[in-house]
């Protein structure tokens, strides 16, 4: 069993993939996670069951809403959908990551040549 | 309400959480026999893609929780359920816990009430007491003394510190006109007595001015308690006439409910000083309480004071040579008569509660080891050690709040018993009681105790190795032993507790033996005391007065079952008069310079009564009158000290207070503990005759019986009243209850430490035997091997008795070094024994080893009865 820190990149990371994967398209739990796990080739250790506790802070903040309804599969599934709110946080939230990721980008770089 | 409607959407979202967990898994599984994976495989890999399923619902719940505070809710209910399954467990826990909380909730409640609350008076940290202090050569190691209405007067008029200071003297008064005759405790005060005090009569008003003057001084205030009881509390009390010692005085006002100051004054009265008694200045007897001005400390006080006394002692030579004065708070006051004995009790119950503590950490670790299984299926689960921690933690303060509760119900009852016994030394009516500040007190250590009994425990389950406990039920696993080693620190500790509270406990018992029994110098069995004043209205002249004291004696010594009566001013043991002599052989020194000593005012008989040896010379007779040349009787130290190698008899002695020539010898006689028992040092006494004494309104009478004393009670009062039935008769006392009475203080700290050594005893005898009944459970098949391979029975219970005593002696050991360090602190309690009394402390270690071998004795009488066969299939 993992450490639930080693689990995410780093805290708030794997809420703004969520939110990122809701932008293109309003989807449930299950396709989150395989959407989440093939657009990064794999890469990233995502146990699928962390998911849910980052769905319910979403949910608890109002940056996504969900309904229930019936999937391509026809099963009965809880879709979640991007808030307005959601689409300012991710983007705000986006931005800064950007900044972040140039600023040790930047570092990591000059500390090779 | 936002946070109000998601708690009852809550409900909700859980379950739309969980059916959405097993959704996705389905669709997983789903997927992967689609894929062509066995369904078996399938929900297995499922579930390792998912991770810890029941983890991910916790926190996806726990996300819309207020975690701390809804966590410990449900640690309280998941204990309160825990605590009903094992309603033994939890009833001996609280009981234990119950009885330590309500020992200490018990004492503090005395502790806030004397010396925390502050007095009922007005901005009471600027009151003082004012006493002399007196030349250390007439009093050596008397360091407060009451005051001179010449001094109080100087005091007064010269200082610039108080604001105001009123002198109290002690009064008794007859009381006739109301009622029965009676005898009541008065207080004389100056007439801004009340406002130093800054206490408002409840009707009526204080004294004034101009009735602090001698013709004027006819005023009476008098206590609520005795407004109910003698006018049934009617508003018409004002102004009404009451007869004090014969002499009309009027009531001008109440006081408020439970004033009773200083110590349990029933009326007041103005003083009233004639000129004459103004001017005395060399005999003390008054207390003087003063306010501070505001902004003057007490330091400044002080010197002032010390200023003032200088400049008097140059003044009045005489009189005021060597006498100084001291300024001390008054609450200082209030925890100087009781504050070290209470401390002693407040130290006892706190090791009580200490025991106590142990006591349910033991109990809770060897129920959690039996949980230990639990605690393992919880952690594997992914619960935090912080939460395990906090799930034991919430049980023992349970207990320990529930116990809380019990707790205050026992103090409620020991409280009563308690303030019976302390109210009359202290100076004022204190409300000893159950209030807010005792009631947090007890929450406190409540939690507190809970918090530390439930801590050991906690830690220990949480340490030990997930993988061994989950393996429990093969058999013995490290973890046990490390356990059985905390229990048994535990039990040790308790055992050294004990012998500490039990080792006080017979150092109290030893002393109140030892002063029960200690030569007193007279015969207290057998002996009747009355007090009888009278009124020097009535019996203006000393031989009125003497003729009165001589016809009631004489009727008492012709009663039946009487075979001697007679008669002095203060009984032994209660204190008394203290008066400058000038001794022959001596240097002629000023009054101030002279040899204070007891002196006794006696009738005839008196050693006769009392059995006080006479040892040289003879006793004082009839013959020795008004008329015939003054005579007195000294005691043995008295001769010793002043005539080393002289004979005493036909030596003189002037009573400085009194007016004539100077006193002869007649006789020496033994020493007596005038002012005590546990005063050793021997008194240095003189007796004077009654019939040669100017002026006699007040006596003891000392009645010898052949029968029980206290039979003769209705006969002596008849007797009393035959000769005057308006005097009243007051006080009448075996003289056994007297020296009863004298002790009443070591006899209350004895009882109580005692009870709280004894419930140390009991509890650390439970622990013993937990720990011990654990052991045996925990050695079955060792025992059970043993037995297979031929141990006798004989050899198993030696087994198990020796690692109990092991556990006690090392408790005693620790418990022995303790206590000759801590007993030290009561050495000014004890009589007669050193606080280190080899006795006491063998005697009490034989005792504690007695009582720890006999809680070993079941679980060891257990370990032999053990079937080999049943033993070794055991778990």
């Amino acid at each position: 069993m993992k450490n639930r820190e080693q689990r995410d990149l780093f805290p708030g990371a794997l809420e703004m993939m969520v939110l990122r994967t809701l932008k293109r398209q309003p989807l449930h739990g299950y396709a989150l996670a395989q959407h989440i796990k093939r657009t990064s080739n794999d890469l990233l250790q995502i146990e699928e069951g962390s998911l849910y506790p980052a769905l319910q802070r979403l949910l608890k903040e109002e940056l996504v809403k969900a309904e229930w309804g019936v999937s391509s599969t026809n099963r009965r599934v809880r879709i979640y959908k991007l808030t307005a709110k959601g689409a300012k946080h991710l983007e705000h939230e986006v931005s800064r990551f950007e900044t972040m990721l140039e600023g040790i980008t930047r570092v990591l770089a000059r500390g090779e040549s | 309400m936002n946070w109000l409607k998601r708690m009852f959407a809550r409900r909700r979202i859980y379950g739309e959480l969980s059916e959405e967990i097993r959704e996705h898994l389905e669709e997983k599984v789903e997927e992967l026999v689609a894929n062509g994976m066995p369904r078996k495989e399938a929900a297995a890999a499922a579930r390792r893609e998912f991770g810890n399923v029941t983890l991910a619902e916790e926190d996806g719940r726990e996300v819309w929780r207020w975690p701390r505070v809804e966590n410990m809710i449900e640690d309280v209910r998941y204990g309160l359920r825990v605590l009903r399954k094992s309603p033994g467990f939890t009833a001996i826990a609280v009981l234990t816990l119950g009885l330590g909380i309500g020992a200490n909730t018990a004492i503090f409640s005395v502790v806030n009430a004397v010396l925390f609350r502050p007095l009922p008076f007005r901005d009471p940290g600027r009151l003082v007491v004012v006493w002399h202090t007196p030349p250390q050569k007439s009093f050596p190691g008397v360091t407060k003394f009451v005051v001179s209405p010449a001094n109080y007067l100087d005091w007064r008029g010269q200082n610039h510190v108080f604001e105001q200071m009123s002198a109290v003297g002690f009064r008794r008064f007859n009381l006739t006109g109301v009622g029965q005759p009676e005898s009541v405790e008065g207080r004389a005060v100056s007439a801004d007595f009340f406002s130093v005090l800054g206490v408002q009569p409840v009707l009526g008003r204080g004294f004034l001015e101009e009735e602090d003057q001698p013709e004027r001084g006819n005023a009476l205030v008098i206590s609520y308690d005795f407004w109910q009881t003698h006018f049934g509390g009617s508003k018409d009390v004002l102004g009404s006439q009451i007869k004090l010692d014969d002499k009309s005085y009027e009531v001008v006002g109440v006081a408020p409910v439970k004033f009773d100051f200083p110590y349990q004054a029933k009326l007041w009265v103005p003083l009233a000083w004639t000129e004459k008694e103004q001017a005395v200045r060399g005999n003390h007897g008054y207390i003087v309480i003063a306010r501070l001005k505001p902004e003057i400390e007490m330091k400044k006080a002080q010197s002032e004071m010390d200023t003032i006394s200088a400049r008097l002692a140059q003044q009045y030579p005489a009189d005021d040579a060597g006498w100084g004065a001291v300024v001390l708070g008054l609450n200082l006051q209030m925890f100087q008569q009781v504050g070290p004995a209470l401390l002693v009790l407040f130290g006892a119950v706190g090791f009580v509660l200490l025991i106590a503590c142990a006591n349910v950490a033991n109990l809770t670790l060897a129920k959690a080891l039996g949980r230990r299984k639990e605690i393992a299926v919880r952690r594997a689960l992914g619960a935090s050690r912080a939460r395990v921690i906090s799930l034991v933690l919430t049980e023992t303060i349970l207990i320990s709040v529930i116990g809380g509760a019990l707790a205050l119900l026992l103090a409620h009852f020991v409280i009563e018993a308690i303030a019976d016994f302390i109210g009359p030394q202290l100076p004022l009516a204190v409300q000893i009681g159950l209030d807010g500040w005792v009631l947090s007190f007890t929450l406190t250590i409540s939690i507190l105790t809970g918090f530390i009994a439930g801590l050991a425990p906690s830690w220990h389950l949480t340490k030990t190795n997930l993988n061994e406990s989950l393996k429990q039920g093969l058999g013995k696993t490290d973890a046990d032993s490390s356990g059985g080693r905390a229990r048994s620190v535990f039990v040790a500790a308790e055992v050294a507790v004990s012998l500490v509270l039990l080792i006080g406990a017979g150092l109290m018992i030893r002393t109140l033996y030892l002063l029960r029994n200690a030569n007193s110098g007279m015969d207290a069995r057998n002996v009747l005391t009355v007090t009888l004043g009278i009124s020097s209205e009535k019996y203006a002249t000393v031989a009125q007065q003497n003729g009165f004291f001589n016809h009631v004696l004489q009727q008492i010594r012709a009663l039946p079952g009487v075979e001697f009566a007679s008669a002095v001013d203060s009984l032994p043991l209660q204190g008394g008069s203290i008066q400058p002599v000038a001794v022959e052989g001596q240097p002629v020194v000023p009054m101030a310079d002279q040899p204070e000593v007891p002196v006794r005012l006696i009738a005839p008989g008196y050693l006769r009564v009392m059995r006080i040896p006479l040892k040289q010379g003879r006793d004082i007779t009839e013959a020795d009158n008004a008329n015939a040349r003054p005579v007195i009787l000294v005691s043995e130290s008295f001769a010793r000290r002043f005539w080393p190698n002289e004979n005493p008899i036909g030596k003189h002695v002037k009573l400085t207070f009194l007016p004539g020539e100077a006193s002869e010898v007649v006789g020496v006689v033994g020493d007596v503990r005038l002012n005590g028992l546990s005063i050793t040092e021997p008194v240095q006494s003189v007796y004077h005759v009654m019939a040669q004494n100017p002026e006699t309104t007040f006596m003891r009478l000392a009645v010898r019986t052949g029968v029980p004393p206290a039979s003769l009670t209705s006969a002596v009062t008849e007797a009393i009243h035959r000769v005057d039935a308006d005097e009243p008769v007051v006080g009448v006392q075996t003289m056994e209850a007297v020296v009863d009475e004298s002790i009443a203080q070591n006899r209350l700290n004895m009882i109580l430490l005692s009870a709280f050594a004894g419930l140390a005893l009991v509890l650390a005898s439970i622990g013993i035997y937990g720990v011990q009944a654990y052991v045996v459970r925990q050695r079955t098949r060792e025992v059970g091997i043993r037995v297979a391979m031929g141990a006798q029975a004989a050899e198993v219970f030696r087994l198990i008795i020796a690692q109990g005593l092991r556990l006690a002696t090392t408790g005693i050991v620790i418990g022995l070094a303790a206590s000759f360090s801590l007993t030290r602190l009561m050495a000014s309690q004890l009589y007669g024994l050193s606080a280190t009394d080899p006795w006491t402390f063998i005697g009490v270690s034989i005792v504690l080893l007695m009582v720890a071998l006999a809680a070993c004795f079941i679980p060891a009488r257990r370990a032999t009865r053990i079937d080999p066969v049943v033993a070794l299939r055991y778990e």
